[in-house]
């Protein structure tokens, strides 16, 4: 039994996107599509997102003309494709404070979001530093820092210090500091609600962003390849991925990357009318499918 | 489409563009310190090492605004620049004091200057080109083109 339904929802994406920042060291191999997306988690009397996407009213132009992200479409589109409205939504994970991960806070106006307190902090801190340090800035927001201020000043704001279990029946948050960010975690659903559950999926959010990090090339001789992007360690995120494929019980397509555009090839999907794909990982007792 | 920028205007493009990235810098200092203190940090303090800096920044930079020559295609965009200036000058010793008392403390006193410099930034990266609010460059979305 499921007790939570479970979509990947596409909301833009990059059409061609260098194969090297899915994959630690391959230059040189071409381009492939990166969809952009976050996670909805919908149960009996509740729903839930991990991450949010990206406020396109501040650059979504400068994205579309300058990095070639196309077809983004705003929350209340997208999640209408599995009958789910922003003002639905009680709780967001955020995975880190990457743009396109946590820029469109204000569009939930009845969550409450959770981040790694490590999260916050060290991007407060690598913005103290001198001008020379601006790299380990990238992909922040200001605006949405200030967001976040009004979200705690609201007390929607769950400042989180390493694990956490049960934010919601099943829902496991797990921190992965020093890998892809500094603060990064990421959301386990033991979808039977056991403690030792054999039906957990667990969302990795940028911790992957394709298979090949969690099986390399050689499928006669799996390994783990970071992604190639990393604020903190290429080991960090080797280690995680061990710590993650073993949640999901040793198999890796219950590791759920959302900029991974192979997950067509494992689950059943569908192409919105908007030209975005939804992804159905599982349906919960009662719920019609999304995507047939 | 629009016309490239002249010598004179992209001469002024250059200069002012660090300038554009100094005070982002210090809205973003800002708001990070403003986070700490609503989150309840033990950090919010008035001798956190990032507010001096973001003073030192913000004075430095203010001086440099002032002495831009922009062209009159420029001058909205420096006008933008001297307003976000005005307003981050008007947040940072609210933040000094928020921070000295941060135990129900008003944060508007802070927050509303540092939007409205923040909007007055955003608002100088759509007239000229060559600004960008946030450093999408090396990041996840950059290499696509």
């Amino acid at each position: 039994m499921n007790h939570y339904s479970l979509w990947v929802m596409e909301y833009a994406h990059v059409l061609q996107m260098p194969t090297s920042l899915f994959v630690y060291g391959a230059h040189n191999q071409g381009h492939r599509k990166m969809p952009y997306g976050y996670i909805v988690i919908k149960g009996p009397d509740v729903v839930a997102t991990i991450d949010v996407g990206y406020n396109h009213t501040a650059y979504g132009e400068v994205l579309a003309t300058s990095y070639g992200v196309a077809n983004w479409q705003p929350a209340r589109a997208v999640l209408a494709e599995v009958g789910v409205a922003p003002e639905d939504v009680s709780r967001v994970f955020i995975t880190h404070a990457h743009f396109d991960h946590m820029g469109a806070l204000d569009q939930y106006p009845n969550a409450t979001f959770y981040i790694q307190e490590r999260e916050l902090t060290k991007w407060v801190w690598a913005m103290s530093l001198e001008r020379r340090f601006r790299w380990l800035m990238l992909g922040i927001d200001p605006a949405d820092i200030m967001k976040a201020v009004d979200l705690a000043r609201q007390g929607r704001l769950v400042c989180v210090d390493g694990d956490r279990a049960d934010v919601l029946p099943g829902i496991d948050l797990h921190a992965a500091f020093d890998s892809h960010t500094w603060g990064c975690q990421y959301v386990t659903v033991r979808n039977d609600l056991s403690p030792n559950s054999q039906n957990t999926w667990v969302f990795a959010g940028d911790l992957v962003y394709a298979h090949e990090n969690l099986r390399g090339t050689d499928p006669n001789d799996p390994q783990y390849v970071p992604v190639g992007l990393a604020t903190g360690s290429q080991f960090s995120l080797i280690m995680t991925a061990e710590e993650m494929t073993k949640r999901a019980g040793g198999d890796y397509t219950h590791v759920i990357p959302v900029h991974e555009e192979r997950l067509k090839d494992l689950f059943p999907s569908r192409i919105t009318r908007a030209g975005l794909r939804i992804t159905e990982l599982a349906l919960a007792d009662g719920e019609q499918s999304r995507v047939r | 489409m629009t016309a490239p920028p002249d010598d004179h205007t992209v001469a002024y493009i250059l200069e002012s563009q660090p300038l554009f990235e100094d005070l982002r810098q210090v809205a973003a200092q800002l708001a990070g310190l403003l986070v700490l203190a609503a989150t309840g940090s033990r950090d919010a303090a008035p001798d956190h090492p990032m507010l001096g800096a973001a003073e030192v920044l913000f004075k430095e930079t203010l001086e440099r605004v002032e002495r831009t020559r922009p062209t009159e295609h420029a001058r909205p965009h420096r006008d933008s620049l001297r307003q976000a200036a005005r307003a981050l000058g008007e947040a940072l010793p609210a933040a000094r004091a928020l921070l000295a008392s941060p135990n129900g403390a008003d944060f508007d006193p802070v927050l509303i200057p540092l939007r409205d410099g923040y909007s007055h930034l955003q608002r100088a990266s759509q007239l000229l080109p060559g600004f960008r609010m946030v450093a999408f460059e090396q990041g996840c979305c950059a290499g696509g083109l």
